[in-house]
């Protein structure tokens, strides 16, 4: 378990400097703020992403069922670990935290192990906070069965807000 | 597992079969048992990834938050009264509407219509929903006023009693829930468990059958084994026993040879010199050795019948008294003859009469004493009859004590005393004359009797030979069997004798004649019982006995007897006693199921015939008998005729006359043979015819009669019959001729 979270470790600065050395400051109102260890930062809390910037980053979409909906639904967006990469993050554990305060903890390595998604859009729509929006924290249920347990289901974070690295 | 390859079935060795099928049955539960534990797991399996999936628990969590999200947006408004447009009420709005939106999901629909209250709320909630939309959904449709506001704020106030209500009946079906669920999966575990314990159960069991095959095999090996040690065992035994029986066969041979030499040798030296004074030795020594030779075979057929199982014991009361006497005095003369006391005694306290096969304890009891006698230079040879009790309850035994003051015997001799075929190894016996069977056979018998011989001897000190066997009483003694009360009548015995062999015939005549009892002669059992009736008819004294032998012609001895035994009273009743030459036990039955008295061997010895007859009819039967002066064969030859012819040809004379007449018979009897080849009845007629004169005439009566018999039938009668009357001939003319020469007609 510790061995891979240090080899999770290990790649992270590697992949960085080759995505951005800086991160520009964000356009439209912030939809999401990465704290604590980042390296990249446009805000005096950390880094700041709007939806445009999240929306620049490459795109990735599936469909699973989850908990929270009786059909699978399409969920889009870039990959939690690019959003981190983004921002320069580093860190073991990265905390999810909602708009009304929810907070989950959720191991880096999960991030590093699995292509979890940070969904911008359902069924290619966007998400509205009464539906759960803007952002959704979503483990690829259907590729992995171990995935499907009330742990992860736990890890989904929805009206996700911020990300604290720690 | 019952597949197992078993040897074929053995009538003693089911178990190992019968084990299979327990195997089997044990395999089969096993299975189903961990069929069944499979089939408990995976209905686990499936309760909890439905439950999973249903994520009932989650609904509590989700009504706290709507609670939270109620209040933190009643919060925000009433901050927002006054300006209530703000963006925070809209988001905190937005937030409370996601919330109430997992309430609408389908399970938890599901789950929160079952009660009035929170359908109640949940329409509550959707009318609310709808009003604030008017201001705050997306796009708003009017503006939030104050007083808009306030009837929001009116309306949610009455929104927190239902919401903490359904709150809080959720939360505790919830709880019901998971407790039923826990209560489900302890039924599953528990089950799994008793599976689990059973499966354990069975693998014992399992095991424990399998170990018990296992060893019914090994046992059945080690079985195998063993009876292969016992048939290994049994051969070995087999073939000593065989070895000795081959020993005692070659033993026996030599043992029959010696008084047969002595015999022949006997009987030459009177051949040869009929006249000379010691002639009369000679023949009581020849005569000698022929008893030994019987009571030798009557030994081995003894013991033949021991050894096959065919000699039965016939129990009759007897009387103990008459018994000891008859003993004593058989024994007496060889006691007398070497200066030996014998003396018999019985307690007196004995019961007078007893269940006993008389002949076999005699027997017994003649050859412990013979050989007490034998063995006894001096002294007093002992029998003593008295009874034991062995102290514990037991049967009381009668036993018979023999003691004498022999040379006695060492420890090794007792021990080989009675074992069969040993005879050899005892050089002293072979020289006292015993046949070496005599011990084995009493103790063969005696044990027949269920009891024992016991010896006790040291040498130079005499031994001690008891036999003992049950004592069992009887109450009186019927008249008819009894020796010592039969009626002391000296009257001579009525006596017909049935033989078809004219020797044979002859030669119990002369007996009968010896022992004093007149003979009627018969050929076969027809004209016995033609005697018989015509000796009532006639209204003479009926016949006492008949001697019947058991072959014959026409009618047999054993047919006779059934035929005899059906006539009337006093008739049928008449003693028969059935002589045969043959010893084999199913011809003495067929006798004795045919209503004989008593089955005599043939060839029956004077003091046999004797016996048998005290035994019958009394002691006394045989008194005048000795008087009586040896009437020689009578029948045979016609006595007056005989002294006629020698006084008319005068002493010297005579011999050459019946030795010629001899010659001519015994040419004639060649002559018949021939005529017989040649099929010529007409010749064996005339040469019979020649005989038959000169027969008569000599006075040879009997020899005349064959030939007559001969001269008459030989045209008619079959060949087979014909030849055998032509052996007769010869027999009588060779039984004649001894006859003659011992009455010295002959040169």
């Amino acid at each position: 378990m510790h061995r891979r979270t240090l080899l999770g470790l290990a790649a992270l600065p590697l992949s960085l400097p080759a995505r951005a050395q800086s991160l520009a400051p964000p356009d439209g109102p912030v939809v999401l703020t990465i704290s604590g260890k980042v390296r990249l930062v446009n805000h005096r809390q950390g880094a700041s992403f709007d939806m445009a910037m999240l929306e620049r980053l490459p795109q990735h979409s599936f469909s699973t069922r989850t908990p929270w909906y009786a059909q699978a639904r399409k969920f889009t967006g870039p990959l939690l670990r690019e959003v981190l990469a983004a921002a320069g993050g580093h860190g073991s554990l990265l905390r999810a935290v909602a708009l009304n305060d929810y907070r989950v903890d959720i191991p880096v390595e999960d991030v590093q192990r699995y292509d979890v998604l940070l969904a911008r859009l359902l069924d290619d729509q966007p998400m509205p906070v009464r539906d759960k929006g803007p952002l959704f924290i979503i483990y690829p249920f259907e590729q992995h069965a171990a995935l499907r347990s009330p742990r992860y289901f736990s890890r989904c974070a929805w009206q996700l807000k911020a990300i604290e690295l720690l | 597992m019952n597949a197992e390859p078993l040897p074929p079935r053995a009538a003693t060795d089911a178990a190992p079969q019968r084990l299979s099928p327990w195997l089997s049955v044990t395999g089969l539960l096993l299975l189903a048992t961990l069929l069944a534990a499979a089939f408990v797991q995976a209905r686990q399996h499936a309760l909890l990834s439905q439950t999973v999936r249903a994520q009932d628990d989650y609904l509590v969590l989700h009504l706290y938050q709507v609670e939270i999200e109620y209040l933190r947006l009643r919060e925000q408004l009433l901050r927002n009264l006054d300006a209530p447009s703000a963006s925070a009420l809209q988001l905190r709005y937005d937030i409370f509407v996601s919330r109430v939106a997992l309430l609408g999901g389908d399970r938890a629909r599901r789950l929160l219509e079952t009660s009035d209250p929170a359908g109640t709320l949940l329409r509550q909630l959707d009318a609310f929903t709808r009003r604030a939309d008017l201001y705050l959904g997306s796009p708003p449709r009017a503006a939030l006023s104050p007083t808009a506001a306030q009837a929001l704020m009116a309306e949610m106030q009455a929104l927190e009693a239902p919401i903490h209500e359904v709150m809080l009946t959720a939360s505790h079906r919830v709880a019901d829930q998971v407790t039923e669920r826990q209560a489900r999966v302890r039924d599953h575990n528990r089950i799994g468990l008793a599976l689990t314990v059973f499966l354990l159960a069975m693998v014992l069991l399992f095991a424990a059958i399998a170990l018990r095959q296992m060893r019914a095999l090994d046992q059945r090996r080690r079985r195998l084994a063993q009876l292969a040690d016992q048939l290994r065992d049994a051969r070995i035994e087999a073939e000593a026993a065989s070895a000795a029986k081959s020993d005692f066969l070659a033993d026996m041979s030599h043992e029959l040879r010696t008084p047969l030499h002595g015999l022949m040798g006997m009987l030459s030296l009177v051949r040869d010199a009929p006249r000379h004074p010691a002639a009369g030795d000679w023949l009581a020594t020849a005569d000698h050795s022929a008893q030994h030779l019987l009571r030798l075979l009557d030994d081995i057929l003894d013991l033949s019948k021991l050894e096959s199982g065919a000699l039965t014991l016939h129990p009759a009361p007897v009387h103990l008294a008459t018994l000891l006497r008859e003993v004593h005095a058989l024994l007496q003369p060889a006691a007398s003859a070497k200066g030996l006391a014998l003396q018999v005694d019985a307690d007196p306290q004995l019961p007078p009469c007893l269940l006993l096969d008389a002949t076999r304890v005699r027997q017994v009891l003649y050859n412990l004493l013979a050989n007490a006698v034998k063995f006894s230079e001096s002294g007093a040879v002992l029998l003593h009859c008295h009874r034991v009790d062995d102290g514990q309850g037991g049967v009381p035994q009668l036993a018979f004590d023999v003691s004498d003051t022999g040379i006695g015997m060492d420890r090794a001799t007792v021990a080989g005393l009675f074992r069969r075929f040993s005879r050899g190894d005892d050089p002293r016996a072979r020289r006292q004359g015993g046949t070496g069977l005599g011990l084995a056979i009493s103790r063969d018998l005696a044990r027949l009797m269920g009891g024992e011989i016991a010896v006790r001897s040291s040498p130079g000190e005499g031994s001690v030979f008891s036999l003992r066997c049950p004592l069992t009483p009887v109450e009186g003694l019927p008249l008819a069997a009894g020796g010592a009360t039969a009626p002391a009548d000296a009257r001579p015995l009525q006596v017909l004798v049935a033989e078809d062999h004219p020797v044979n015939r002859l030669y119990m005549a002369a007996l009968l004649a010896r022992l004093g009892h007149p003979a009627t002669l018969v050929e076969d059992g027809q004209q016995a019982l033609q005697a018989l009736q015509a000796r009532r008819d006639a209204g003479q004294p009926p016949f006492d006995v008949v001697l019947m032998d058991v072959h014959m012609p026409v009618l047999d001895g054993v047919a006779a007897t059934r035929a005899l035994r059906a006539l009337p009273a006093p008739l049928g009743g008449t003693c028969v006693i059935a002589l045969t030459a043959d010893v084999f036990a199913d011809t003495r039955q067929r006798c004795m199921d045919a209503g004989v008295d008593e089955v005599a061997t043939k060839p029956m010895s004077l003091a046999a015939l004797r016996a048998l007859l005290a035994q019958r009819f009394g002691l006394q039967a045989e008194a005048p008998a000795a008087a009586h002066a040896p009437e020689a064969a009578p029948g045979l030859i016609d006595r007056a005729t005989v002294h006629t012819v020698r006084d008319l040809m005068g002493p010297t004379q005579l011999p050459a006359l019946y030795d010629g007449f001899f010659s001519q018979a015994e040419e004639a009897a060649r002559r018949m043979r021939e005529a017989m080849r040649d099929a010529d009845p007409e010749a064996l007629r005339r040469s019979a015819h020649t005989v038959k004169g000169a027969a008569l005439n000599l006075g040879l009566t009997a020899l005349a009669e064959a030939a007559a018999l001969l001269n008459r039938e030989a045209g008619t009668l079959a060949a087979a019959h014909l030849a055998l009357a032509v052996q007769r001939f010869e027999e009588t003319m060779a039984a004649t001729r001894t006859l003659c020469a011992g009455e010295g007609l002959l040169a």
